[in-house]
């Protein structure tokens, strides 16, 4: 195999300078929750590490993870996640065509065999052979498994690849399904949302190529550092929750006040994601911030839960101004349940998935 | 070897999957068939749900022209409701799908369209070093000053939507969120910023003088900005007689509001201006691999052949107005409003028209948002009351960056009872018809010259993405 040039040398290339190359590092420390004295760290792995390619492949989705990964905050970051992974493949974005593309595919394949990544958007439709979702002449699962038996690990980006989503919903009529269900061999890191945040996506992908390992991962394979917390306990809003002070009607008085949304099904406790603190289109907002309850996109079957602006329990409303231990306790209530929801479906898929769950913390 | 067949695709650089088969004669194309090999269903899933969901599942369609879905939906309910949108609801709806619009129509231009100048087939023309500079995939100095502008651009959708794609804050009778004084000022300053960003590297002009042209030989002495050069690639490679489509044009009017849509709905044929009437829509499925017979959109059902049988050979419908064929998108809907460029391009009907056309219109776009965001009152309302029927059909019909969009959703106790959906690329990449009329795309394909050693033939290219498919939408 060919020498595989740096981070550095890949960047450097492409015209970044070595300061803005620095705040990248210091950009990523703090993105990533690590201290300062991580930066030289990050610095020093980008310096020598050969760069990790990345094979980029879409299923039955809708492009909105590209969409948003394109737009992620830090134009730098962007360029330089762009640059580092140089999408070896990635058929949205990619300059070749046709069968110039499907030749790219397999020469990235070849040439980077056992060390590249590959990215899944969008999940394999798996009635009929596949034939719901055709890429280069075969059924996509098929590109998917080829794709993946020499992959050193693979990132489900998004709600399609991670549990299904919107086209998973009753009747399935193509039975989607998603990529941990095909591919059972390899370690799946899951980066849920309808799409994930921008950041979210760069964040894991540096955090990939700078330690040469997966982020630490919950139980249900998502990195622990963008969904260890629920929407609900970042949330702006949470201090009217607190003081049940709701919203009752679209763009009531509540409404303009800027008050909690729980009333109108917002799904944000019980929904882990980082919406609340990374939001949206560059920091510049979240649902929840335009005045719409939270749907709870990166939770496992968001899409078959009922109506929308259905609250999600019967909790009754607290009193204006309740103590703060009961709605507390009424709050743990909440989460409790949902964890034991997580806790049941890890233990059905963990007799099939021992195998990758395993060496999802340790190296690669 | 006079005569072969020819399989295009995987196509990248257009959203989603799309394959073309082509029969080739003495160096053209003789027969083109357009193939949208993914579906999943959708119209399946919203049956029997609430008919509220359409607003959050039917933007997962596409994650390009989300608005566009939710937009639709949210009309759809309204008409089966009887919900008004409030003026300046209807204001910051407009604002919200506009910015969608605009940045669709930039990554097509910079992302999607322009990068098959920069291949090697064109090493020694004239342009090509600029090209290559400005356009290279992921690299060319113009793509990524417009892939800047663009993600700048939705920092308007994060203020008035909360997050893009699938932004959720358009409801039946109003948005979800009532902007600030602040809100407005930071929404006119991105607007600024993004009219910079256009007029820097898009036209190298003042906007209002591109929007302003009013004939092709004005348009051909464009000469700054990647705008001309666009112009130079396109007067050398003949791009104004490449891939001419129907020459009819559809348009239900874009962005509404209390006083009208901003752009004129008809259809436009031979010279004239006729009224749109939504009664005309058939979806044939003849050659699609679906199950029933041809229906109106109200009617229609979906119910997919597994057994994949011939005739068929693509998952898309066939839309026909009045039975024929016809042309959507930012052309089509220039030509309908009667700009006068628009017009003196209409009978061209090209590769050059469809481009022009769409950069008239991020002209157009731009000057509109600027006008609505000045408008916005921060003291108004911007949602009303709105109770969803017990039984009740409605059409939501809006105008997406790639053309017409229709809904048509029909509630019975309570539930959804029935959801068609006709985006515009399925009214452009549709199959042939039950008369064997083949779709638009597979019509302007007839003639495109190939070279004999091309396995992926670049005028082929041109073609197909000047249409700007999107072929999620199209079967969904």
């Amino acid at each position: 195999m060919s020498r595989i040039e740096t981070f550095y040398e890949v960047m450097r290339s492409q015209g970044i300078t070595r300061r803005s190359f620095m705040k990248y590092c210091s950009l990523t420390a703090a993105a990533l929750g690590l201290g300062p004295a991580f930066v030289p760290k990050i610095a020093q792995a980008m310096e020598t590490k050969p760069r990790t390619p990345v094979i980029w492949v879409h299923g039955l989705e809708c492009t909105c993870c590209s969409e948003s990964f394109i737009r992620s905050a830090h134009p730098l970051a962007k360029d330089v996640v762009l640059s580092m992974i140089s999408l070896d493949y990635d058929d949205t974005l990619m300059a070749a065509a046709g069968h110039q593309a499907e030749a790219a595919l397999e020469d990235t394949i070849e040439k980077y065999r056992g060390n590249y990544i590959l990215a899944v958007e969008g999940n394999p439709p798996l009635n009929e052979d596949g034939m719901f979702c055709i890429v280069g002449g075969k059924p996509f699962v098929e590109q998917l498994r080829h794709a993946a038996k020499d992959a050193k690990a693979i990132i489900s980006w998004g709600a399609c690849a991670s549990y299904g989503c919107v086209q998973a919903a009753k009747p399935n009529p193509t039975r989607a399904t998603p990529v941990h269900k095909v591919i059972t061999d390899k370690p799946i890191i899951k980066v849920p949302g309808c799409p994930p945040i921008a950041e979210v996506m760069t964040g894991v992908i540096t955090y990939m190529l700078t330690f040469d390992r997966l982020p630490e991962l919950d139980r249900q394979g998502r990195p622990k550092m963008f969904y260890s917390q629920r929407i609900h306990d970042k949330c702006y809003r949470r201090p009217h929750f607190d003081a049940g002070q709701f919203v009752e009607a679209w763009d009531d008085e509540n409404a303009k006040k800027g008050y909690c949304l729980y009333k109108m099904g917002c799904k944000g406790p019980t929904t882990y994601n980082a919406c609340s603190t990374v939001r949206w289109n560059e920091g510049v907002s979240f649902p929840i911030q335009s005045g719409h309850g939270c749907i709870g996109c990166s939770e496992d079957g968001f899409w078959d839960q009922g109506s929308f602006y259905d609250r999600v329990t019967d909790l009754t409303q607290f009193g204006v101004e309740a103590n703060a231990d009961q709605v507390g306790m009424a709050a743990a209530g909440v989460v409790g349940g949902g964890i034991a929801l997580h806790a049941a479906v890890s233990a059905l898929k963990s007799a099939q998935k021992k195998t990758q769950d395993k060496p999802a913390s340790e190296e690669v | 070897m006079s005569e072969r067949q020819l399989l295009v695709g995987p196509f990248n650089r257009v959203e989603g999957d799309l394959e073309i088969r082509l029969d080739v004669a003495e160096g053209r194309v003789a027969a083109a068939w357009a193939n949208s090999p993914l579906f999943r269903g959708f119209e399946m899933m919203l049956t029997g749900r609430d008919p509220r969901d359409a607003l959050t599942i039917t933007p997962r369609i596409c994650g390009i022209c989300s608005i566009s879905q939710s937009a639709a939906a949210a009309f759809a309910l309204a008409e089966a409701s009887g919900a008004e949108m409030p003026e300046q609801g209807a204001l910051a709806a407009a604002i919200l799908h506009g910015v969608e619009n605009l940045a669709d129509h930039l990554t097509h231009f910079a992302l999607f369209f322009m990068p098959d100048f920069a291949r090697p087939v064109y090493a020694g023309r004239a342009w090509h070093g600029r090209a290559v500079e400005a356009f290279t995939a992921q690299e060319g100095s113009v793509a990524r000053a417009l892939l800047e502008a663009r993600a700048r651009l939705f920092h308007i959708v994060g203020l008035l939507g909360g997050k893009w794609p699938h932004t959720l804050a358009i409801q039946p009778a109003g948005v979800t969120r009532t902007p600030d004084a602040r809100d407005k000022v930071k929404i006119q300053t991105a607007l600024r910023a993004h009219r910079r960003a256009l007029e820097t590297v898009l036209f190298g002009a003042r906007l209002e003088e591109f929007a302003a042209l009013d004939s092709v030989a004005g348009l051909e002495a464009w000469g700054t900005g990647a705008a001309g050069l666009f112009g130079e690639i396109a007067a050398d490679l003949g791009l104004a007689t490449l891939g001419r489509g129907p020459g009819r044009y559809l348009s239900c009017g874009a962005y509404p509001m209390p006083e009208g849509r901003a752009t004129r709905a008809g259809v436009w044929e031979a010279g004239a201006l006729r009224a749109f009437d939504p009664a005309e829509v058939v979806e044939d499925l003849s050659h699609a691999w679906m199950l029933g017979g041809a229906a109106h959109p109200a009617e229609g059902v979906t119910a997919p052949d597994e057994d994949m049988r011939e005739p068929g050979y693509s998952w898309c419908k066939a839309p026909r107005l009045a039975g024929g064929t016809v042309e959507v998108g930012a052309l089509a809907r220039q030509v309908v409003d009667g700009h006068p460029l628009a017009l003196a391009l209409a009978d061209e009907a090209g590769v050059r028209a469809r481009i022009a056309g769409r950069l008239l219109e991020i002209a157009r776009t731009q000057l509109w948002l600027e006008d609505w965001a000045a408008r916005l009152d921060p003291a108004a309302r911007f949602m009303g009351d709105w109770d969803l029927p017990k039984d009740g059909a409605g059409a939501g019909l809006v105008e997406a960056a790639r053309g017409t969009l229709g809904h048509w959703l029909r509630i019975e106790r309570g539930r959804i009872a029935g959801y068609q959906i006709v985006a515009p690329t399925t009214w452009n990449f549709s199959p042939r018809d039950a008369e064997g009329v083949p779709g638009p795309v597979e019509a302007a394909l007839v003639g495109c010259p190939v070279v004999e050693a091309e396995e992926t033939p670049v005028a082929v290219q041109h073609v197909v993405r000047s249409f700007d498919p999107c072929m999620v939408c199209t079967v969904h």
